[in-house]
């Protein structure tokens, strides 16, 4: 693993004086997530019974699969504790320097969520148009007008492409009738 | 000459006038979503997945062909115009394409990587229509211990020996095989991590999985990091042209990339990152220009983009052949043939002739298609860099939910994309491979069924993958995948020291 400077990750907690990088927390939380993710499939696994007239049965795969998860977890948690850290992924639109903003990604999961729960009573028309205009807000986004006016019209022309080209069937909800 | 009349027939099946608006449809979908940030073939592909399942398998099959292809075409012109490549085998082209780029040259680097790309992926497609009947006479006669052997050697290629951290790319394998085990076991009827939910009974939905870590993950991750105001796009003036010095320099690059490209993509090592900088290097060793390399060489672009498509055309013989994806748009290809009730493997190449061959002469087709698209065109394409990236993200989100809701009409396919969403966050955030994640779904429960089939031949002798003379050879060449690279790693480091 090549050294990263500390300014590559503005969430890592800060370097001590003496030039030690400490162990970063986050990487450590994620080591023992996979860890525990590993365990909690290894008790799953036991909990599978034997099938029956079986020479292999349907539990040997899933406890290779939890054994391997679990060591890995291991591995990559004894890493975390002598100070290795993950670079993050630099993608076509992203800046590494730029502050990172949880917020932004929070307000399109929250979107997401509320729409898909939505969608049903909704409709699928209104739902997507709540998603859309979430995104589009989450990514700096203000003008409102034409925000509301680009999430409807999307929503409506995708609703229509795909239930009358396409044959799908998508729910109308409250705008039963009218589309 | 098997291979001929049979390619004779795929062309009468890819050339009906339906068939060719599919390759049309496809191949401008795969360049437009290849320049599009955000989006890729892969992606594209899993997306309309539930969308075509009313499409006859040829007709589908001949456009997913054409985004595979078109994919890589429009990858580089967003590495020249924008030099920021949208996969890790564009590096290069983003390198010197976009110093070429800088320097006023854009109409040259976008023509020789798009002429590159034709006679790359047109000469890879004549080996792979005489590479692949072969192998899959060969590969009839393979047993089910070395099929899982050959399964092995895959998701070791992919996730442990070419990657940055072997570590990583494992675990992001076992997480797709831990996703995978979900469900009903087929053999035994037994539900397995089904936590007690109805809906989990027939596993989670391939699709949801693909398109929650791609698209999902990509919107939040991008959203959480956003470059700040507008991308500098480099500014095209006409078509994409070269002047005959630039052809003089050209073709041999082409040819040699082409020739390293195939290979590297037939063999199951996985990528064509490799063969790309193995091109670049080349060129940089023969050329007569040493001086241009690093300021934006045109054989810098042309070696590295045939390699490319070369290696993209190679991938598609160990698909077709061995049933055997080694990308992640591969792996989404083997899992369309199997919505279809189709298992790619040798025997496609006689229940499925019409379908394999008419696929394989939809290549040449798309290629054709691809190049005249491309050269005229290249300003339009390099205008869909200006969409405001708010709406951009905003209409992948929402295809997004159309195509995974669409499955099952259910709002808990919803909520696992959302699941899936934030795990791909993380797997960016904390450096994890997303593509060993999606061949381990995929190709997990083949994996356990050919390793059950192999234990039950043998009444559960596990010797059988020592005494089998080919699934040992298979094994061994696995274990030195998983045991050489970070020897090698410690030595160099130790020499360095």
């Amino acid at each position: 693993m090549p050294d990263v400077p500390p300014s590559v990750h503005p969430d890592a907690p800060p370097t001590s004086p003496a030039g030690r990088r400490g162990v970063s927390v986050p990487d450590l939380l994620v080591a023992l997530g996979v860890t525990g993710l590993g365990v909690a499939l290894l008790i799953g696994t036991l909990q599978i019974p034997f099938g029956i007239n079986a020479v292999v049965g349907p539990r040997v795969f899933p406890l290779i699969v939890s054994v391997g998860m679990t060591v890995l977890g291991a591995l990559l948690t004894v890493n975390a504790l002598r100070g290795e850290r993950a670079e993050p992924a630099a993608e076509e639109d992203t800046d590494p320097n730029a502050p990172v903003n949880l917020g932004a990604a929070g307000i399109i999961l929250g979107g997401f969520l509320l729409g898909a729960v939505l969608l049903p009573t909704l409709g699928f028309v209104l739902g997507t148009a709540l998603m859309y205009f979430t995104v589009a807000l989450a990514f700096g986004e203000r003008r409102w007008g034409l925000m509301l006016l680009v999430s409807l019209a999307l929503a409506l022309v995708t609703y229509e492409v795909f239930t009358r080209g396409l044959g799908l069937t998508l729910p109308p909800g409250v705008l039963r009738g009218i589309i | 000459m098997e291979a001929l009349t049979a390619l004779f027939a795929g062309f009468e099946t890819a050339l009906t006038p339906l068939n060719l608006l599919w390759a049309l449809v496809g191949v401008t979908l795969g360049t437009l979503v290849g320049v599009l940030p955000g989006i890729g073939p892969a992606l594209t592909v899993a997306l309309l997945l539930p969308v075509t399942a009313k499409l006859p398998p040829v007709s589908a099959f001949i456009m997913f062909a054409g985004i595979y292809y078109g994919g890589m075409f429009g990858g580089s012109t967003t590495s020249i115009l924008l030099n920021t490549p949208g996969e890790s085998s564009s590096i290069i082209t983003a390198l010197e394409g976009n110093k070429m780029a800088r320097r006023g040259r854009a109409a040259a680097a976008l023509a020789t990587a798009a002429i590159g790309s034709f006679v790359a992926g047109t000469i890879g497609t004549m080996l792979l229509t005489f590479a692949a009947p072969a192998i899959a006479e060969i590969a009839v006669q393979i047993p089910p211990s070395a099929k899982f052997a050959l399964i092995l050697l895959a998701f070791v290629t992919v996730s442990a020996t070419f990657g940055a951290s072997p570590l990583r790319g494992l675990t992001s394998l076992f997480l797709g095989l831990a996703v995978g085990l979900i469900g009903t076991d087929l053999q035994s009827g037994q539900a397995r991590f089904t936590l007690g939910r109805p809906e989990l009974l027939d596993g989670i939905e391939f699709v949801t999985v693909v398109i929650g870590l791609f698209a999902i993950g990509e919107t939040l991750y991008v959203a959480s990091r956003l470059r700040k105001g507008s991308p500098s796009v480099i500014k095209l003036a006409g078509n994409a042209r070269m002047n005959r010095e630039d052809w003089r320099r050209s073709w041999k690059p082409w040819l040699r990339g082409t020739g390293l490209g195939f290979p590297f993509g037939a063999i199951p090592a996985g990528g064509a990152e490799i063969p790309t900088f193995l091109s670049y290097s080349l060129e940089r060793r023969l050329t007569k220009h040493p001086e241009e390399f690093g300021k934006g060489a045109i054989e810098g672009v042309a070696g590295p983009e045939a390699a490319n498509n070369a290696a993209a055309a190679g991938v598609l013989v160990p698909l077709l052949t061995l049933g055997l994806p080694t990308s992640a748009t591969a792996a989404i290809l083997l899992a369309a043939f199997q919505q279809y009730g189709l298992q790619p493997g040798p025997l496609l190449f006689v229940t499925n002739a019409d379908l394999v061959w008419g696929l394989i002469a939809s290549l040449y087709i798309g290629n054709v298609m691809l190049l005249a698209l491309n050269l005229p065109l290249a300003p339009v394409w390099a205008r869909l860099l200006l969409i405001p990236r708010p709406f951009l993200y905003a209409g992948i989100l929402v295809f997004s939910t159309v195509g995974v809701y669409s499955l099952n009409n259910s709002v808990f396919d919803l909520l696992l994309l959302a699941l899936f969403g934030v795990i791909g966050y993380g797997m960016r955030r904390f450096d994890f491979p997303v593509t060993p994640a999606i061949i381990g779904v995929i190709l997990g429960p083949t994996a356990e069924s050919q390793f059950r089939t192999a234990l039950q031949q043998s009444n559960g002798d596990f010797g059988i993958f020592a005494r089998q003379p080919l699934t040992a050879f298979i094994l061994i060449i696995v274990a030195l995948a998983l045991i050489l690279p970070p020897v090698l790693r410690a030595r160099a480091a130790r020499r360095a020291r």
